[in-house]
């Protein structure tokens, strides 16, 4: 019997942004591998390259150096087509100004990624009621961003997220914008949908938010410290 | 949800920008639906004056206008000898001429007369009263008169109208109240028999004329007959409706249509401009959105549909509002440029016409691409990551 293949698979990933001012090295020689059922923190001071490697493990960029493989597949030779149909299918995003549309209620946001993916409308109505049911906003389906709270923004992100069913969910400091009643919440959340089988990595400043992963990697200067594997009790 | 129903959805999110683009595009749209009709609208107008006579072609003695050059000499044997040709149902030899007339008021006043044969298609419309009969008996000869004509002088059917230019001063009974096609604001016009106009100028030459006007047999056409005249009599000039158009088109109408190319161009840069201005706007303020959409899987081809789908409301929308609005429009510049003198009551600047309809609709679904390219590359080329970066820092 085979090993599961890697949701994601990073091997000697490195990052340069060209600048007026010359070259700008964001990740250098980073590792990581993050199977199937993983929920993973990376944390470290701003400007470390938490989100350039968020973003590199999301398809949404690709690395200067290295390789790397999203279910086995090469990235760096998938064209900007595959990789959109990969973001859309297959990850989830979860940012931290939610980035929901505002024109639409929060039924709509989550409908709308369903839509983009050619779900037929019936599995899409089922999808989004059992989501915003499953983020506890069944009763705000019909509101819009601006009649909602932070957190309430931030949940309906994360069923948006967990719309076309991913195997990778990514959050870039989810927790940013909000105080920390309702981060815990959020972390609450983070944790029922890893532990309904969905893969996490999740970048944040907040010690409370990584501390719910299993594993807890931290960066400095573009390199990743160490990778400890922490089960959680 | 479509492209359409998103960028509904954007519109109505800022109902303030939407509006000010839709009254914007339908400003600019009005201009530029008028200026489209005002390119054509003369000849248009122009070609309806000519075709209501009945007749579609002139011929005259040589290529001056009708009434400008020499006469037609030897009237009576030309126009038989063209009536014999098989391409031509009908030739009505014209004659023009100015007489004075004593007004009411004690003064003196010119009057238009059209000397022809009796009525046989649309020379004039009869308004009120008898047409001209052949002048068989040996009264006063009958006269048509046009509504100016009768308002001013109070003429009805039976008036006796005096021409004290004539020596000895002639008289004409009023047999009817008609409408020229080509009559002026003001002016007074009226018209008799060839016999009649003999007898009103007495020093003009007998068998003259300034103008033959012919219609060709329905199924050989305008082009056949002018053809035939030519062939029969090479010393006269033959034009059919549309050769006058042309020359026209060519000449005296010419400035109408550049001042209307210029303007419809002005039109159409500053709509281009407008929509490009808001989409590329709101494109900014949304660029962390958009960056967000393309990460959660959204092609660039769907943020390129939803930019034009965007900008074919703006302008679909305006040019909507833009066509009663430039209809409105027209009516009132035109009725501005009909004061100019000389001008036929019944010609207009702007005439509505299918063609402007579909040409105003081809520039504004032109408009709305170029306008979307922009915003469309400035959304569709966004460092999806940087993006992301640089909104999470502000």
């Amino acid at each position: 019997m085979s090993a599961p293949v890697a949701i994601v698979e990073a091997r000697g990933v490195g990052k340069v942004y060209p600048m007026p001012a010359g070259p700008v090295e964001a990740l250098r020689d980073v590792s990581l591998t993050v199977e199937p059922g993983d929920y993973v923190a990376i944390s470290g001071p701003s400007g470390c390259g938490k989100s350039t490697l968020l973003h590199l493990l999301g398809c949404v960029d690709t690395p200067s150096a290295g390789s790397l493989l999203f279910e086995g597949c090469p990235v760096l030779a998938m064209g900007e087509e595959e990789r959109s149909r990969i973001r859309l299918r297959r990850i989830g995003f979860v940012f931290q100004r939610f980035y929901l549309l505002p024109m639409l209620t929060a039924w709509e946001n989550v409908e709308l990624v369903q839509s983009e993916a050619g779900r037929p409308a019936a599995e899409r109505r089922a999808r989004t009621r059992e989501l915003l049911e499953y983020v506890g906003l069944g009763e705000r389906a019909g509101h819009r961003p601006s009649q909602l709270s932070g957190g309430e923004m931030q949940r309906v992100a994360i069923a948006r997220a967990l719309a076309n069913r991913p195997g990778l969910v990514l959050a870039d400091e989810p927790t940013g914008e909000l105080d920390d009643e309702t981060g815990e919440q959020i972390g609450d959340l983070f944790d029922r949908v890893n532990a309904d089988g969905t893969t996490i990595v999740v970048v944040t400043h907040n010690p409370a938010l990584a501390a719910r992963a299993r594993r807890r990697l931290a960066m400095r200067s573009g390199r990743l410290a160490d990778s400890p594997a922490m089960a959680r009790p | 949800m479509s492209p359409f129903e998103f960028a509904w959805r954007s519109l109505s999110r800022q109902p303030a920008r939407a509006v000010l683009g839709l009254t914007g595009v339908a400003v600019v749209g009005a201009l530029l639906f008028d200026m489209l009709m005002l390119s054509r609208g003369l000849i248009v107008s122009f070609r309806d004056l000519l075709e209501s006579t009945g007749f579609d072609v002139r011929v005259t003695a040589t290529e001056a206008l009708p009434g400008m050059g020499p006469p037609v000499a030897d009237a009576a044997s030309t126009t038989e000898e063209l009536r014999r040709l098989p391409e031509l149902a009908a030739v009505v030899p014209a004659r023009f001429g100015v007489a004075s007339i004593d007004t009411r008021n004690g003064k003196t006043a010119p009057v238009a007369f059209i000397g022809s044969e009796t009525r046989r298609r649309g020379e004039w419309k009869l308004v009120e009263g008898a047409d001209l009969g052949d002048d068989a008996d040996g009264g006063r000869p009958e006269v048509v008169v046009n509504r100016t004509f009768a308002r001013e002088e109070r003429l009805a059917p039976g008036s006796i109208v005096r021409l004290p230019s004539a020596l000895p001063a002639r008289e004409f009974r009023v047999s009817g109240i008609v409408e020229f096609p080509f009559e002026t604001a003001g002016e007074r016009m009226a018209a008799v028999t060839l016999r009649g106009f003999a007898y009103a100028f007495p020093s003009a030459r007998r068998d003259e004329a300034d103008l033959l006007l012919v219609a060709s047999q329905p199924g050989a056409g305008s082009e056949a007959a002018v053809a035939a005249i030519r062939r029969t009599r090479p010393d006269l000039h033959a034009f059919s409706i549309e050769e006058v158009l042309e020359r026209l088109r060519h000449a005296e109408f010419s400035y109408f249509r550049q001042v209307s190319f210029v303007l419809a161009t002005i039109a159409s840069f500053f709509a281009l401009l407008l929509v490009t201005t808001l989409l590329t706007v709101s494109v900014n303020q949304r660029l962390g959105e958009v960056a967000a959409l393309r990460a959660l899987g959204f092609s660039r081809r769907r943020i390129t549909f939803d930019l034009l789908a965007e900008s074919a409301l703006l302008v679909g929308g305006g040019g909507l509002v833009a066509i009663p609005l430039g209809l409105l429009l027209a009516r009132g510049l035109d009725s501005i440029l009909r004061r100019m003198p000389d001008l036929p009551t019944r010609l207009h600047f702007f005439v509505f016409e299918p063609r402007a309809l579909a040409l105003h609709a081809g520039f504004l679904v032109l408009a709305a691409l170029v306008a979307a390219a922009y915003p469309v590359a400035l959304a569709a080329r966004l460092p999806i990551a940087a993006t992301l970066r640089k909104e999470s820092v502000s």
